[in-house]
Formats: C-alpha cells, structure tokens, sequence
C-alpha cells in the first residue's frame, strides 16, 4: 500500500541543518497496526507527516497504491489526504465554535461530499458519543474529544488513519480505551499508523518500528523481532 | 456545513473582539451612507427648490451670481436696484409670457421692536410664481393687504385680518401661508407698490422674475434681452442651481473625503483582527489542511469570515444612519451655509445597494492579505504549534 525508499528529510533550523530522517526504508501494507516509538527527535512525527502527505521527503521515493507521490501536485496530494488518509492528532485539534456534529463531518466540507447524517450519525455513535452530538469541545472530556477526532478522520472512509500520539494527553484508563477503540477499526479491516510514547500500546500493535536519529533502529512483529 | 457557517462559528468565537470590529466599520458606513444620501437629496431639494419658483430667469442689476442666487433663495438684501421700466419693456419681447417685478428688503417692525424681511410682489402674479403656495385665508388684491410666512405668523401669534404696521403704513393680513419648509416661511409679503412707496423707491426693483410661454426659445430670448436693456444681469434658474451647487461643493467633498477614509481605516481595523483571528488558530488551520483543506479552502474561510464582517457592518450603518436621518439632517442644516428646503435625507435603495457593495469591496481588500497568509501557512509547522 505505502512504500518508502530510501527516504531523507533534511531542514535547517538556525544556522545548523538537521537530518530528521535518513535512509528509511518501509512497507506498509493495507491492514496492518503499525506502532512507530522512539525517544523525542528521533524523527517520528517526520515520518508520520511525511506517510500522511502533509511533508515532502529530501529525498528518496514514496508511493501510495502504485502512485509516486514525490511528483505529485500540490493538489493531487490534497486530494490523497481527502480520499485515503485519516489524521489523528494528540492536541485533537477541534474546532471550538461548531458541534460535535460538525466536526465530525468537517473534512465533508473540503472533500465536497454528500454530507449524510446518518453516516455521520453512525460514526459518532460507533465512538460512542451519541448523547453528545449536539455538544460543543469545551463540554467534552478529553477523552471524548479524541473520539471526536477519530471520527472525524473517518468520515471520508479513508484507508489507513495516522495518529499521532493519540493517548498522549489523557490518563491510563481513558488512553486504554481510545486504543481499543483503534484496535476495533483495525479489526474492522482500516490500517492504522500510531505514534506512541507509550510501549505498553505499542507492543500491541501488529509491527513496531524503532526510530533513533532519524533511521529504523528495529522493526519487530508481535512476537519476533527483525532488524 | 457551508464555508459559511464555518466562517460564522470562527467570528462568533471573539464575540467582543467581532463586535468592536463590526462597530468600526457600522460607524464609518453610517457616516458614507448619511453624506451620501445627503448629497443625493440636496441636489434634488435645490432642483426642486427652483422648480417651485415658477420662473425660468431673473433679471438683476450687474452683479455677483452668487448674490442673485442668494437673492432667490434666500431672500437677500441688496444694495442695488433696477429700474421698474424694464418690466414694460420686457413685455414686448416675444414669447415672455409673466415679467413679475420683485423688491426685497428690511422693514423695522415699530410694534415689535426687530427687522423683519419683507418681499414685495406683484400679488396678481402670486398664483403663477408660487405655484406650491397653500394659503389661509387668500392673495389681497389692495395696497394695503399682506402675506404673511408661516413663522412669521406663528410667531407672534397672527391670525388672517389682524393688522400689522410698517413705516407710516397700516396692513391687514390677508393671507398666511402654509408652512413650506422653505425659506418663505420667515417673510412678508406686500404690494411691490407699497414697498416701494415705504421706502420712497419709486420703480426700484430688486429683481423680475420672467417666465417665458416656450421653454426651448429660452436662449434666444435672453439674447434678446440682454442686447435690448443694458445694466442688467440675466440669470437662468439653471445657473443659479448651479452657483448653489458649487457653494456646497467643497463641503461635500470634504465630508465625503472624511466618510472614505473612515471606512478605509475601518477596513484596516479588520485586517488587523482577522491576521489576529489567523495567529491564533494557526494550529487549527494546519488540522484543516491535514484533513483534506486545500489552500483555496483555507482562502476561501478566511475571506468569508472577513466580508461577513463587512457587510454586517454595512448593513448595520445603514439601518443607523436611517434611524439617525432626522438628527443627521438637522446638524448638516446648521453647519451648511444652504440647504433647500423640505426633507432632505430619503432612504434610497439603489444608493443602499452601493454601500453594501462598497463594503463587499473592501470586506475582500482588507481580508485579502490575510487569507493569502493562511492559506500559505505550512501545515507541519502549524500542527507542531
């Protein structure tokens, strides 16, 4: 589904450059649960935006189904991120003014869709927040927040969610359950990219990438271990 | 969900700060709007104001244009006169259908102790040069019967029949006339005999105002005129509306001047909330951009919020400065050296219509800016915060 080749990611920050990233190599296939961990700055919210179109790699060669992503228009990755790809932030990144409702059919708006409620009314209740529809962020817990926001990054069927830190700012019990609720669209055939602090979380998922400076450390499925 | 309901959502968030901003712009466009309609029902009020004269030139003695538009309008005492012979003499000229001969001046009011102005007319003319004229009581048709003006009547409480003393001479008020909003409200209007008598001016005239049987020929004979009786000044109402007009020119276009940069300063203060607004959900339009918003979307939510902004702006400046017309009209009468009479502020559509679209203008230049800086934002950066 999603390959990386050789994959680099440079930027200056100040007068020093810095290599985010160097030399991945990395196949993701459709229905996997992929946990990408590491220690901070080693590169894996690079990754994670660089996978989810929203970076462009220094180099090396990216392709989603087939397609060479590195060529592509502006607008034709715009399009990708509509029709194939679902972001999941830890900050849940909604917006304050509108309902749980319409937030969860916001990326409607941009992908010029239909805007069924039913859909959109099944997704809220299959993140169990159907009592809450008509409730705006601030009346949410952050743990529903979060629900929110994977709705959200499902209303336009996408093929593969990447989350970023998706637990990091809820406790225990909430990020066991929004994991769950992960492993539930997993199960339900939706490949899944996560980025992870937590190694608890991580060792569940189907594969675990190690990063470390900018380059996989290790990868391991659940129970073996490759490098 | 339409862009425009999201825009709407993102203004409501700083309910104080979009509150201040509209405030900004509904202040200026209530200025353009009032000068504007102001300006429009001016120069109707004044082609109106000379319509209702019922002439189409005055004949002066050499002068000021200025002077003879004062004269006609407002009933201004000059120092010069003309010769009442002209007025026979003018009766030969083809096509003048009424020479009416007009004195004005000052008379001291014994009984009352102050000046009052004082018109004298031919009161057999008064039917045709005063055509919008409603009377109480009717036109005298002696020496010694006199018109009064609304106000002056009012003002001291005269009725149709009371007397009135000027000089060495006794009046009956034959007639008052109802209120015009008009500058012949404050007069008196007596025989032209008479007057000229009082002030020992036999044949003196301030002015004769001629109304002529074929409009079209008005050129050739005023020509005409002007080649037959020397010392004289011809002035066409055209003229004198336009001396009028260019009186209140510059006012105008130092009102309008002010209304303009108002709004444009107005337009600045939304540009600066809106890059405000943009500054603070940085975060949130790189959570749209990673969701499937592409620039032209972020362009579009931003310039969207910007002429909502606008136009409610305008929108309200208007509905304020017609609520406030009277108030408006009532300070710009005192401050302008003329103003005709009657209403003068009217809510006119099509002039409504413009402001909005002026504010629709200025919603996308002053939004613009910002929208093209969000719609640049770099996602990554934004979501990292």
């Amino acid at each position: 589904m999603i390959e990386l080749r050789n994959i680099t990611k440079n930027y200056i920050r100040g007068a020093e450059e810095v290599h985010a990233l160097s030399c991945i190599d990395l196949s993701i296939s459709a229905r996997e649960f992929i946990s990408i961990v590491g220690p901070s700055g080693s590169g894996k919210t690079t990754l994670l935006h660089i996978l989810g179109c929203l970076d462009k790699p220094t180099g090396g060669t990216m392709t989603i189904d087939g397609e060479a992503v590195g060529d592509l228009p502006e607008s034709a990755l715009v399009r990708l991120r509509r029709e194939k790809i679902g972001f999941v932030f830890q900050q849940f990144h909604l917006i304050p003014g509108l309902t749980v409702f319409d937030n969860v059919a916001l990326p409607l708006l941009f992908s010029r869709g239909d805007r069924p409620r039913e859909k959109i009314m099944a997704l809220i209740e299959m993140v169990g927040l159907d009592r809450r529809v008509a409730h705006h962020p601030n009346q949410l817990s952050g743990g529903e927040m979060q629900r929110v926001a994977i709705a959200r990054a499902l209303v336009n069927d996408p093929e593969v969610i990447f989350a970023d830190e998706p637990t990091g700012n809820l406790d225990s019990t909430t990020s066991e359950k929004i994991f769950s609720l992960l492993e539930a669209l997993h199960a339900k055939g939706l490949c899944i990219v996560m980025v992870t602090h937590n190694p608890d979380l991580a060792n569940r998922a189907s594969r675990v990438i190690e990063l470390r400076d900018g380059r996989i450390l290790q990868q391991r499925t659940r129970g073996r271990r490759a490098s | 969900m339409a862009f425009i309901k999201l825009a709407l959502s993102n203004l409501m968030r700083h309910k104080v700060r979009s509150l201040l901003t509209l405030v900004g712009i509904a202040a200026s466009v209530t200025v353009l709007f009032s000068i504007l309609s102001f300006n429009r029902g001016f120069e109707r009020g004044l082609a109106d104001e000379i319509d209702k004269t019922g002439i189409h030139f005055m004949v002066v003695p050499a002068g000021c244009p200025h002077e003879v538009a004062s004269l006609v309008l407002h009933g201004a005492v000059t120092p010069k006169f003309i010769d009442a012979g002209i007025v026979e003499r003018m009766t030969h000229i083809a096509d003048i259908e009424l020479a009416s001969p007009m004195l004005i001046t000052q008379l001291l009011n014994v009984e009352r102790g102050r000046l009052d102005m004082i018109h004298g007319l031919e009161m057999s003319h008064v039917r045709q040069i005063k055509t919008a004229w409603r009377l109480e009581g009717r036109i005298p048709d002696g020496e010694d019967g006199i018109l009064l003006g609304s106000e002056v009547a009012a003002h001291d409480d005269i009725r149709v029949g009371d007397r009135v003393r000027y000089g060495n001479r006794e009046f009956s008020v034959s007639g008052i006339i109802t209120k015009t909003g008009s500058q012949d409200d404050a007069f008196v209007y007596m025989p032209v005999t008479a007057l000229q008598a009082i002030l020992e001016k036999t044949g003196g005239l301030t002015a004769v105002g001629v109304k002529v049987s074929r409009p079209e020929r008005l050129e050739d004979i005023t020509g005409e005129l002007a080649a037959t009786v020397p010392g004289i000044q011809i002035v066409t109402m055209n003229e004198v509306m336009r001396s009028l007009a260019s009186l209140a020119n510059s006012a105008k276009v130092m009102s309008l001047s002010i209304a303009v940069i108002a709004v444009l300063i107005s337009a600045v203060g939304v540009m600066n909330a809106i890059l405000m607004a943009i500054f603070e959900r940085t975060q949130e339009i790189g959570m749209m951009r990673a969701v499937g918003a592409s620039r032209t979307d972020i362009f579009r939510i931003i310039i969207k919020e910007t002429v909502l902004l606008t136009v409610a702006g305008g929108v309200c400046g208007i509905l304020l400065s017609t609520l406030m017309a009277g108030m408006i009209e009532g300070f710009v009468r005192k401050v302008m050296p003329y103003v005709p009479s009657g209403k003068i502020i009217h809510f006119e559509p099509v002039l409504a219509a413009s402001c909005i679209a002026f504010t629709l203008v200025i919603g996308v230049a002053a939004g613009g800016y910002p929208s093209w800086k969000a719609s640049t934002i770099n996602p990554i950066e934004a979501i990292r915060g």
